[in-house]
């Protein structure tokens, strides 16, 4: 629910409550001073009876100002003056209605009477539908402003606000241009503009430290590396070396050349999580294929694999750097984990590309299979391929699936076409 | 071959400069970039090893003084970066060639040779070592004047050799050049012995003498003799 809404909501309840609340005070406090009111008439009333009583000698025949009175007589002289609320029939014939009424002694001629004088609410049921109208109006107007504030100024007031997420929405750590500055008359915006702007430019400071700093890390590995490599390069050209030293140097070959491949695609993953391959271009995946297929002939033909191909035509947007690597992945482990004598299926259609051969009886754990540093057992590999392969498939919105149906092992890439073009746009 | 090699890593200078330090070839090294251009006004070279990296400014200046000053060097680039935006700014400036470290001197020798060879192709487009003669505009090879077909794989891999003739070549070096570091293949390279069979038996099926010898467990040396 918007805020707008929330505020809508808090403004209106408090609204009705308060006026009702208004309302019933308004009611009592009138209703109060009303019969005050009637009864300082109805006290009038009868100290004009009484003061008749004693200037005349006798009960008045008829009622002065149509109000009822009653004269009635008692025997007991002991009769304190007291109102009440009562329900009389003002004219016969007339409907019974709520009335106020006073009773008091007179003594005329040592005969007490009891004396009534009723007046009508009328006038205060008058006002009760007086004060529901305009309660009702009031609440009706109060409602419609509240509503059109809400609208307009909140919305207006708001604005920098939702300026300022649209700016964090479309916040990308990698473009180096700042967030704009806009002055706004409200301070709070104003303190949250600077708060996002500094956390913004904070963010891609340590994004280019990051950035550096693995440029760097590369850098500086990549140098001892080279020093080692080429030093067991010069080591060999010495003619005195036997047949169990060059096992030595063999092994420091390739544990130098599985590190030079750990940093190369540690670095690969940094590149791809922080989206720097960008030289998207139209590609032919069936072409790709296909010259892929002519790269890795040999190691193909080493295993004995025959290769089973159905490609159609699937034309990508992506980089070419990254689907070559994402191909050479899938290549390298359906041969790799191949077993003699074994197959490889590949099939490409607009939809998906199929990848799968025999293997291992053991089923992959597809849970982890993606993760980092997850190797067959035995593998050789740094155990980032198929994290590098996930990731270049989450770049282009793809999905990638593993499965398998007995020693079968099965990756399938679906492209979903329709997804990517919906990103992009 | 007159070569000048900068680079600020002694270890790898010193590799560098001994395995190309041999009959027929000039090395001098150097290790910052104001030696370096130092160097280059006084004398001219055919090649330029250049490190990126130098401890007192960016190697790109190198290329930047070969350009302003009309230069005809041949520049292979090592980098440690193995960045797109760096290999192309690099080639853009006048560089012939970008390798990435780590590097196998076989492979740094076979891309210098390479180099140096497109450089003066106009004159030079045959390249002869004893009886065998190659076309390389053609990529045709002949032994003793008798044509020999090879694939692309053992024409290139004959070209490798002859390169780095007389050197001890390991099986990684050979893998990578042929299939590239991607290919991820890692220690099996059983697959190498059978290309290496074929392109020795075509060579000594043309009479030529068996120049290719395997080292046990190590690799692969092209003899000279």
């Amino acid at each position: 629910m918007k805020l707008a809404a929330h505020y809508n909501r808090a403004s209106i309840f408090i609204a009705v409550v308060v006026l009702m609340a208004g309302a019933l005070i308004y009611y009592f406090a009138i209703r109060q001073i009303t019969r005050n009111q009637l009864d300082r008439e109805i006290a009038e009333e009868i100290a004009e009876r009484v003061d008749y009583v004693n200037r005349n000698g006798k009960i008045p025949k008829n009622d002065f100002d149509g109000n009822l009175t009653q004269f009635v007589k008692i025997n007991t002289a002991n009769f304190p003056t007291r109102f009440f609320d009562t329900v009389y029939v003002s004219s016969p014939g007339k409907a019974p209605e709520n009335g106020r009424a006073a009773a008091a002694l007179i003594t005329v001629g040592g005969q007490h009477y009891k004396v009534i004088i009723t007046e009508s609410y009328a006038g205060i049921n008058n006002l009760v539908q007086i004060i529901t109208l305009i309660t009702t109006v009031l609440l009706i107007v109060l409602l419609l402003v509240l509503l059109i504030t809400n609208k307009y100024v909140l919305t207006n007031l708001w604005q920098p606000f939702y300026n300022i997420l649209h700016e964090l929405k479309v916040f990308n750590v990698a473009d180096p241009k700042t967030l704009p500055s806009k002055p706004n008359r409200v301070d709070e915006f104003n303190e949250l503009n600077t708060a996002v702007q500094i956390m913004a430019s904070r963010v891609k400071n340590d994004y280019q430290h990051l950035k550096q700093f693995t440029e760097n890390a590369s850098h500086e590995m990549m140098t001892p590396l080279a020093v080692i490599t080429t030093k067991l390069d010069t080591l060999i050209q010495d003619e005195n070396i036997n047949a169990d030293q060059y096992t030595q140097i063999n092994d420091i070959y390739s544990a130098a050349a599985k590190l030079s491949r750990l940093n190369h695609a540690l670095l690969l993953l940094v590149k791809i999580e922080n989206n720097l391959v960008n030289d998207e271009e139209a590609l032919s995946l069936q072409s790709l294929i296909t010259q892929k297929l002519q790269q890795f002939k040999e190691l193909i033909a080493a295993k004995d694999i025959t290769v089973i191909e159905v490609l159609k035509e699937n034309r990508i947007v992506a980089s070419k750097t990254l689907i070559d690597i994402l191909l050479n992945n899938l290549f390298s482990n359906a041969i790799r984990h191949n077993i003699e004598h074994g197959k490889l299926m590949i099939s490409l259609t607009n939809e998906k590309l199929v990848f799968e051969n025999p293997g291992a009886a053991k089923p992959l754990d597809g849970d982890i299979l993606f993760e980092r540093f997850q190797k067959a057992p035995g593998s050789d590999g740094v155990g980032l391929g198929l994290t590098i392969v996930k990731n270049i498939c989450q770049l282009y919105h793809w999905d990638i699936n593993y499965s398998h149906q007995g020693s079968l092992h099965r990756f399938e890439i679906v492209f979903n076409k329709d997804i990517e073009t919906v990103a992009k746009k | 071959m007159k070569l000048l090699i900068i680079e600020d890593e002694k270890g790898l200078c010193d590799n560098i400069f001994n395995y190309f330090n041999e009959e027929g070839n000039i090395c001098e090294s150097c290790n910052s970039l104001t030696t370096a251009i130092d160097k280059l006004s006084a004398y001219k070279y055919d090649c330029i090893l250049l490190d990126i990296g130098l401890p007192d400014g960016d190697g790109f200046g190198v290329l930047d003084y070969l350009r302003e000053n009309n230069r005809n060097e041949a520049v292979l680039i090592i980098s440690a970066r193995n960045s797109l935006n760096d290999k192309i700014l690099g080639l853009n400036t006048g560089a012939d060639d970008y390798i990435t470290k780590p590097f196998h001197l076989a492979e740094l020798k076979a891309r210098v040779v390479a180099t140096y060879r497109r450089k003066t192709f106009n004159t030079n487009n045959k390249l002869i070592f004893n009886e065998i003669t190659i076309n390389l505009l053609g990529r045709t090879v002949s032994v003793n004047d008798t044509p020999i077909i090879l694939t692309r794989k053992e024409y290139d891999m004959l070209l490798y050799f002859i390169a780095n003739k007389g050197k001890v070549i390991s099986k990684n070096a050979i893998a990578e050049h042929m299939w590239g570091d991607e290919m991820d293949m890692h220690d099996n390279f059983d697959f190498i012995y059978t290309h290496i069979k074929n392109l020795r038996k075509k060579l000594l099926d043309a009479q030529c003498a068996d120049y290719i010898k395997s080292i046990y467990g190590i690799g692969y040396k092209f003899m000279t003799e």
